[in-house]
């Protein structure tokens, strides 16, 4: 039996982006949405995490935080890519300093657009990243 | 039941015990916060989980000290429950959490350090007290294994009413509830301490410290029943309210800083539970 | 029997006197480890021939042919003296000289004046198990120190350049200090044993002044001086004891509570025993006497010498139990062990914090010794073997360290087990022997409190109260240095080379001791079945059935003894793990734990231990302490004024 599927923990992060987005997930957490219904904690700490949870795109400073933050993450892990900015650099892709979307710099397994994404979309591609969190123990196992 | 019965029942028993209690206490806590929370047995599946996962190990000597950890704080409730010596309990209960503090320092990392460190504090803060409230125990019922307690006549709850206010103080820094979460934390990311004493734990490295910190709520359990010694319901009752007065205090207050955590626990400590213990020579006991 | 004496005496004094005209090294490493096989050797056989009849009460015994010191006593003393005087005007020091005269004048009046009554000649001597104990300790540990530092002084002086060799002198020092040693816990009669005991000050004296510079010469005279208080203690407690009945003879003095003039002069004597274990508001000696070389800390400074004092007052225990007495010099133990526990909080130098803990276990067994039942000096005689052979083992590993890594900062030990393994896991069954539950010493503190318990009256309760916050302090400091020790990151070959420079002096006696204390923990139960319970039982023959140990405790010691050395060895089990993954905020990180910083800058993270400076003052706890035992002291001789009127 798996239990990864009844305990997803996220850690987010929040590149280059407006915020909007980053007000979001944290909405998930509020009375109204509550993902902790589905176990879902928001851990702070790679090590802990299963699901990275990115929003805001990639910039020159912080791939090198998106690779460690995510090379830290014990195995298996996926990383869902939460607003237009995450999923393909948004209004800031043409920016000088903007590499585009997460999936330069590691590998993507979700992807949920909106500009901001609604809290619905969050939670729908954080149950979406359990499954895909599912596949991949029973790939290693 | 014979000792050896009751061993078994708080080995097996004593982590789903705590698992539970950690489940309720989610609960409650989503509830006050007007949320419906996880389901009861969400810290099992947590644990589940964490069993699940890689590890990934930032040196070798942490995993070792975290299952001594494990070891060692079910080995306090088997000495307690199976007939050792109380108070040489209370030592061994020392070292398990002696033995997290390690596991967390070894990894030679900021935010563990920190953890580690203040986990000592913590330790220096709660410790003397767990010492004084068995040798109060042992004292006023002339007893010293948890069976003797049980059968003395002596109602220890109404000779030691210092001590158990004072129980009720220090646990809150045992559980590592605000606000003396001072070492690690159970929620809110993003603080100064990321995780403090587990930042730098993984998968089942992580599921050793939540299953250690069960047996400890189931140990602290105990405790509260031998207060209660003339009636154990009464004393699991009495554990449950101390445990909910737990919840709503670790809601509704903030981190506070180490230093008053230590000043305060000596404080309590000294004035409830020491002068308890002395009052008893005045009277005569 | 009466051949123990002469050789267990005599056979370290004449090494120490031929060790004084050896020059050249490798002689002097040949004969130091000869010497040092031999008197372990004859320790043991002395044990061996002494352990049938000591059992029960003690055996009585003098020296070969009923000789008697006679004269020789007065003449080791106007020895000492003249020593003492001579060193304390040579450096215009005034106090010991004119304490040192105190004490020949009161041993001249009473024996030219022949106001000593003489002990029979069969009763010089008096061996118990608690002897047995002491002759074990000295006879093992003191050679093993003398032979590591055979290695520890040749790094030293190359360290150290300016200072100046006179290693002749100083293992002279150190194996003539074991013959006193010898001579001070076997001996019966006071006048006799005062002059092994002022000998053990001597070399004391002579070894903390070893560098001869301004510094270390000042710490030399403070320890003389505190030690020279309770050296003429001793000798007033003579005086009063030369007009008693019972007379010189300290088994008569110590068979049964005494009272009136007795128990002044007991009082007096605990004086004496409560200076050389540098109780407060003593302690200040021990402390300065932590910059003589490290092998004189470890032998005097921690597992022998200072012993003494607190022998003597096991020894006075069943005179003094229950009195007025018993209960200060208890409180004065016990409250030594909570302030210098708490002082040693805010310590940095790996030998202070040693010294503070050496003094805070001392403490503990002066306060057993102090309350005095059966099951309290059981706790006290185990202490003293525990802390004999653990704190013994830390000194020396220190001592390494210190050659290795050229500092006593505690704060420079970390990420101890990726540089220096091996020395690491010496260090590590050093500190668990010292304070992890359950070995030695933890056992010994749960017992204390369980005959605290037994106290009547509400100083038990006071006393309980100390040991449950004094313990958690002892906590706090080992803990920090356990998380230095064993943290780690990648370190560069350089530092993983120190190791292999440890001399094999080193080697082998650390690990001997280290092996030491994994033995005797695990043979707890015998130790205290054949050794220890009987001692107790012996002393306080009245008292309740002398302490056991729980075959629990036995069973939870056996599993530690057990997983301590898996933990050891996991430890030493490489690979599978990436030592650069620690959590930095998302930052790079390092192998040897450098990290990214600002502006592809790089940071190396430097982690310090909590010194809990806001909370504990050091200095004012240490001077608070002392006051309060200070008072305690005049509190006694109030007391044994009062008794004694």
């Amino acid at each position: 039996m798996s239990y990864l599927r009844r305990s997803p923990w996220i850690l987010h992060y929040d590149g280059s982006s407006c915020n909007g987005c980053d007000i979001e997930v944290l909405a998930c957490l509020t009375p109204l949405y509550d993902v902790e219904r589905f176990g879902v904690v928001n851990t702070g700490n790679p090590k802990h995490a299963d699901i990275l949870l990115v929003t805001g795109s990639v910039n020159e400073r912080n791939i090198e935080i998106i690779q460690n933050l995510h090379r830290q993450m014990p195995d298996p892990k996926v990383v869902v890519a939460v607003g237009a900015c995450a999923v393909s650099g948004g209004i800031f892709a043409r920016a000088y300093n903007v590499q585009g979307g997460i999936d330069q710099v590691i590998p993507v397994d979700v992807y949920a657009p909106g500009c901001a994404a609604r809290p619905e979309t969050i939670i729908d591609a954080v149950i979406a990243g359990i499954g895909v969190l599912e596949r991949k123990r029973k790939v290693s196992a | 039941m014979t000792p050896a019965l009751l061993v078994l029942v708080f080995v097996v028993l004593g982590p789903v015990l705590g698992g539970l209690l950690a489940g309720a206490d989610r609960i409650v806590s989503a509830r006050m916060q007007g949320r419906v929370g996880p389901p009861l047995l969400q810290p099992f599946y947590d644990v589940g989980k964490l069993f699940q996962k890689r590890v990934r190990r930032v040196n070798p000597v942490a995993e070792p000290l975290l299952i001594g950890h494990v070891v060692f704080m079910a080995l306090a409730g088997v000495l307690v429950i199976g007939g050792g010596d109380l108070i040489f309990a209370m030592f061994v209960l020392a070292l398990a959490a002696l033995f997290l503090v390690l596991a967390a320092g070894s990894a030679d990392s900021p935010y563990s350090n920190v953890g580690a460190e203040r986990e000592l504090v913590v330790l220096l803060a709660s410790e003397p007290f767990f010492i004084l409230m068995m040798a109060a125990i042992c004292k006023v019922t002339g007893e010293s294994t948890f069976s003797g307690v049980m059968d003395s006549p002596v109602r220890v709850a109404v000779e030691l009413p210092g001590a158990l206010l004072a129980f009720l103080f220090v646990i809150t820094i045992k559980l590592r509830k605000s606000p003396f979460d001072i070492s690690t934390t159970h929620h809110h990311p993003h603080q100064e301490l990321v995780r403090g004493l587990t930042s730098d734990l993984s998968g089942r490295q992580l599921g050793w410290v939540e299953l250690a910190h069960w047996y400890e709520c189931a140990l602290l359990a105990v405790f509260v029943v031998l207060f209660f010694n003339w009636s154990a319901p009464l004393g699991i009752l009495a554990f449950v309210v101390a445990y909910g007065l737990e919840v709503l205090v670790d809601n509704s207050t903030s981190r506070a800083k180490w230093q008053l955590v230590l000043r305060s626990a000596w404080a309590v400590t000294l004035v409830l539970a020491g002068g308890n213990l002395l009052a008893l020579y005045v009277v005569g006991v | 029997m009466s051949w123990t004496v002469p050789v267990l005496v005599g056979l370290p004094t004449v090494v120490g006197a031929v060790l004084l005209v050896v020059r050249r090294a490798p002689l002097r490493n040949t004969l130091v480890v000869v010497a040092s096989v031999l008197v372990t050797a004859a320790s043991v056989a002395a044990v061996a021939v002494l352990a049938d009849r000591a059992g029960d009460g003690g055996a009585f015994f003098g020296l070969p042919g009923g000789m008697t010191p006679g004269y020789a006593v007065l003449a080791m003393d106007v020895v000492l003296a003249g020593t003492i005087i001579g060193f304390g005007v040579a450096h215009r020091r005034w106090f010991a000289p004119l304490l040192a005269l105190a004490q020949l004048g009161i041993a001249g009046y009473l024996e030219l004046g022949h106001h000593l009554p003489h002990l029979e000649a069969d009763r010089l001597f008096w061996v118990d198990n608690l002897s047995l104990i002491m002759i074990l300790v000295i006879g093992v540990v003191g050679p093993l120190i003398c032979v590591h530092a055979l290695g520890y002084m040749r790094d030293y002086h190359r360290a150290n350049p300016m200072v100046r060799g006179r290693r002749t002198v100083f293992f002279c020092l150190l194996f003539v200090f074991l013959g006193a040693m010898f001579g001070l816990v076997i001996t019966n009669d006071l006048p006799l044993m005062h002059v092994f005991w002022e000998v053990t000050t001597l070399c004391s004296f002579l070894l903390i002044g070893y560098t001869r510079t301004t510094e270390t010469i000042g710490y030399a005279f403070r320890a003389l001086n505190m030690n020279m208080i309770g050296g003429l203690g001793f000798s007033l407690a003579i005086l009063i004891l030369a007009g008693q009945r019972s007379g010189v003879d300290l088994a008569r003095l110590t068979a049964e509570p005494v009272g009136g003039l007795l128990l002044a002069a007991v009082a007096l004597l605990a004086l004496a025993g409560l200076t050389k274990s540098a109780q407060m508001p003593f302690s200040d000696w021990l402390i300065g006497a932590m910059y003589a070389p490290t092998p004189t800390s470890a032998l005097l400074h921690s597992s022998t010498m200072v012993k003494a004092g607190v022998f003597l007052l096991l020894r006075l225990s069943p005179a003094m139990t229950g009195s007025t007495v018993g209960t200060l010099v208890a409180g004065i133990g016990l409250l030594t062990f909570l302030f210098v526990s708490a002082v040693a909080i805010t310590e940095q130098n790996a030998k202070k914090i040693l010294a503070y803990s050496t003094i805070g276990s001392l403490g503990l067994v002066t306060g057993c010794a102090g309350v005095g039942t059966a099951q309290a000096v059981w706790v006290g005689a185990m202490i003293v073997i525990f802390h004999a052979l653990a704190k013994g083992l830390l000194f020396l590993v220190v001592g390494t360290l210190e050659n290795r890594l050229h500092t006593k900062d505690v704060e420079y030990f970390d990420t101890l087990l990726s540089r220096m393994p091996r020395v690491s896991a010496l260090a590590l069954v050093g500190i668990a022997g010292m304070f992890i539950a359950p070995f030695g010493v933890v056992v010994a503190k749960w017992a204390a409190i369980r005959a605290f318990l037994e106290v009547p009256g509400w100083t038990g309760a006071a006393f309980v109260v100390i040991m449950a916050f004094g313990s958690s302090l002892t906590i706090f400091y080992w803990g920090k240095l356990l998380i230095k020790i064993l943290s780690m990151r990648a370190v560069d070959p350089v530092e993983r080379a120190l190791e292999s420079r440890v001399t094999r002096f080193e080697w082998v006696t650390e690990t001997t001791l280290a092996v030491g204390v994994v033995a005797v923990t695990a043979l707890l139960a015998v130790l205290s079945d054949h050794v220890v319970s009987p001692y107790a039982a012996a002393a306080f023959p009245s008292g309740d059935a002398a302490a056991g140990v729980d075959p629990v405790v036995v069973g939870v010691t056996l599993l530690a003894v057990v997983f301590l050395p898996i933990l050891a060895v996991s430890a030493w089990r490489r690979g599978g793990f990436d030592q650069a993954d620690f959590y930095a905020g998302g930052r790079s990180t390092r192998p040897d734990h450098a990290m990214g910083a600002a502006l592809g800058a790089t940071r190396s993270v430097t982690l310090r231990g909590y010194y809990l400076d806001d909370v504990v003052d050091g200095a004012l706890l240490f001077r608070a302490g002392s006051l309060v035992c200070g008072l305690a002291l005049v509190a006694m001789a109030v007391v044994g004024w009062v008794v004694a009127a």
